[in-house]
């Protein structure tokens, strides 16, 4: 079995959706961000021009830089290889998730590691590394205050940038009180900033004592052997300047090529995430703490992924690499806003997750997700580079259908309707019969409130008729013949 | 100019009012209106389901019954849409109906699109007293780019008052087989566009997808809205809009 399947709740997709989109509290949390994600995004990408800016340009651009590290992926990853060393930089590479787990927790160990504090970090999600570090007596500390919360409250994120979007403030204030031991306050939107200073005198004490720091990055910059870091919080340079050792662990398709690509790609990133012409804090982390220099860490280590990334190359679904991890396909996704993330059971969620989980965890382990679409293509219309996302989730339909996959009551209705579509005669007759079928279901207002043959759809709505018991053709022949 | 109405096959069981609306709309622009016989579907829920063989096979069909025409009009864009960008996919390596496709592609146009490209502005015989709030469907709004002409076209009819809804251009949630396989998904995204359409306050809410309209309607019945009238725009430029 696929290593990623095993920690992949994918398969339960449908019934972990019916019970997230039932759920008050969280249909409460999703409500008020939704228009916060894509009104600030909507105003950024409308001030463009007035930096003389243009977002299909950009995107032209980005989506340009993001193929051409992909296609000689080898070969930058080689060049950041070299010029990360050259830097004192030790590089690592891991197959899997257990690989990750297995170096991070050897790096620890050579250097005494007993506390961890980390910044975002996706991949270590993908390897469950909080899980592994602690197993092994190394405390890990998660320092961005969303991943602090949700570490608090033994879950995993639910989006990539904004990791407790699913959380209420109510939910947050009863976290804080109980691990905090503290009593229960009465909390207003307006106490945010006491909840955040609270956590920063907890966080800070962890700052101080932590051995070791382990951050994702955004980008690696293979010119200079570079990782880019895009925060907003501070708590990011935290992790990477004030402990001895700093772990970057980033998948291989981060890699750009140059500085330059780096900062056209900038020009996108924060817009799509958050709606900001520039992150907060924009960290270039380059090698150790030289001679002369008084901050940073003696012993940086990069720890490069596959786990899976490498099987995507060069295939149908590479477009999917160039992801940058803004976050806008799910801030934009009427599904995503329906469930939060935790109802699509692995790391990423959205749309881009509903491509990435079943090319990571096996396209049999993910059956729904790249069904879980109504094909909007708000998605598309929004990402930085360019990803066909609908196309992508299309092909792996697709590939459900090739190899047998789908239910068998599915691909047999499929296959009897196209059979009866490619027969006018018999199509028109059938219709004939459904117009009246429909017709003496409808009640006295024109409306069938319980339809056997599409259940769901009158789960939650009327089906509306109102032909008259007769179809177009019926009716069109007729008058043809008056 | 001979131009084929596509009637696609759910407004041909579910709402034939939609489909002669489009007819009598086309002939006043003075053209020759043909409803090729033998149509059937365009095959899209074979292809949205990721089946290609099946897409081909019906796609085959149409583009043969079709491809002899000036024009082909559907009043749907998402059939619009499956034919003019998915037919030239699905044969993008087939020499003999790739070529075919492609031409068919390019000759296809869905209703409001043609409608407000013709020379002459169109003078819509309908007439609607009250106020149209307009749905932008997705593979309309975002595969074929029709945002303007539908409003065009509507703010051509007199009495019509268009007040836009918020988040116009959000899904209404339908999705073909997502509406009934993610049932209570579905219902969760209708229900934000319910709650859009009931803050514009309009009479009605048109678009120009039955699919939608059908999802749209059949929710607000549901919720127990009994009054805002859910109309296609060929309705309302055709003045078919009595109850």
């Amino acid at each position: 079995m696929n290593g990623n399947a095993r920690h992949s709740q994918a398969m339960h997709f449908t019934a972990r959706a019916a019970d997230k989109v039932r759920n008050p509290v969280l249909q409460q949390a999703l409500q008020k961000a939704k228009p916060l994600f894509s009104g600030k995004r909507a105003k950024a990408m409308a001030a463009l021009p007035d930096d003389g800016l243009e977002f299909e340009a950009l995107r032209e651009a980005c989506a340009g830089i993001r193929d051409r590290a992909l296609n000689d992926l080898d070969v930058w990853l080689e060049i950041f290889e070299e010029n990360a060393r050259a830097r004192g930089a030790e590089v690592l590479w891991a197959r899997d998730g257990s690989e990750i787990c297995d170096l991070v927790i050897d790096v620890a160990r050579r250097h005494g590691v007993k506390k961890v504090t980390k910044s975002k970090s996706m991949l270590s999600e993908e390897a469950q590394l909080n899980d592994a570090l602690a197993a092994a007596g190394i405390e890990p500390v998660e320092t961005d205050l969303g991943e602090y919360i949700i570490q608090l409250a033994g879950e995993a994120p639910s989006h990539i940038i904004a990791p407790a979007v699913h959380k209420t403030l109510q939910e947050v204030e009863a976290l804080f009180a109980e691990k905090h031991g503290r009593p229960l306050e009465a909390r207003t939107s307006a106490d945010i900033p006491a909840l955040t200073r609270e956590a920063r005198g907890v966080l800070r004490q962890h700052f101080l004592s932590a051995d070791m720091g382990i951050s994702g990055a955004n980008f690696l910059i293979a010119e200079t052997g570079t990782a880019a870091l895009v925060t907003n919080e501070g708590n990011g340079r935290m992790v990477t300047t004030l402990p001895r050792v700093h772990v970057v662990i980033t998948g291989i398709e981060k890699v750009v090529p140059t500085l330059q690509d780096f900062a056209t790609l900038m020009r996108l990133l924060p817009r799509s995430a958050t709606g900001q012409t520039i992150s907060n804090y924009v960290s270039l982390l380059t090698g150790t703490r030289a001679d002369d220099e008084s901050e940073g860490p003696t012993k940086t280590v990069f720890i490069l992924v596959d786990n899976g990334r490498a099987d995507v190359v060069g295939s149908h679904y590479q477009d999917i690499l160039r992801c940058i991890r803004c976050g806008a396909c799910m801030n934009h996704c009427p599904v995503y806003f329906s469930l939060g993330g935790h109802a699509y059971g692995w790391v990423y969620p959205g749309p881009m997750g509903s491509v990435l989980t079943p090319l990571y965890t096996g396209i049999e382990n993910a059956l729904d997700l790249p069904h879980a679409s109504t094909g909007c293509r708000q998605c598309s219309s929004v990402c930085p580079v360019r990803i066909p996302l609908p196309e992508l989730m299309h092909g792996l339909r697709q590939e459900q259908q090739r190899r047998g996959l789908r239910p068998w009551g599915e691909r047999l209705g499929l296959r009897a309707w196209a059979w009866v579509a490619g027969r006018p005669t018999l199509y028109r007759a059938l219709t004939r019969i459904a117009a009246r079928y429909l017709n003496w279901l409808a009640d006295g207002e024109g409306r069938i409130r319980i339809f056997g043959f599409a259940p769901g759809w009158t789960t939650a709505r009327d089906l509306p008729v109102v032909g008259a018991g007769k179809t177009f053709f019926e009716q069109y022949a007729a008058s043809k013949r008056d | 100019m001979r131009i084929a109405l596509y009637v696609t096959c759910l407004v041909d069981l579910m709402r034939p009012a939609v489909g002669f609306a489009a007819l009598r709309l086309l002939e006043s622009t003075g053209n020759d209106v043909v409803v090729p016989p033998a149509q059937t579907c365009c095959g899209q829920p074979a292809w949205s389901a990721g089946n290609r063989p099946l897409a081909e096979t019906l796609a085959r069909k149409a583009i043969a019954e079709l491809e002899n025409y000036d024009a082909v009009v559907v009043p749907s864009g998402s059939c619009a849409e499956q034919i003019r960008l998915s037919y030239p996919k699905l044969f993008a390596d087939d020499a003999v109906w790739g070529p075919r496709a492609r031409a068919l592609a390019t000759r296809t146009q869905e209703l409001s699109e043609f409608l407000a490209g013709q020379g002459e502005p169109l003078e819509p015989p309908g007439e609607f007293a009250g106020s149209v709030t307009y749905h932008d469907s997705c593979k309309g709004l975002r595969g074929l780019g029709i945002k303007a002409q539908p409003r065009a076209l509507l703010g051509r009819v007199r009495g019509l008052n268009l007040k836009e809804m918020a988040d116009c251009e959000e899904c209404c949630g339908f999705g073909g087989a997502f509406a009934e396989n993610y049932a209570d998904v579905s219902a969760r995204i209708v229900d934000r566009k319910c709650e859009s359409i009931a803050a514009a306050g309009a009479d009605a809410v048109v678009g120009g997808d039955l699919g939608c309209l059908l999802n749209i309607e059949g929710r607000l019945r549901r919720r127990g809205d009994e009054t805002t009238r859910v109309l296609h725009f060929a309705e309302v430029l055709a003045g078919e809009t009595k109850p």
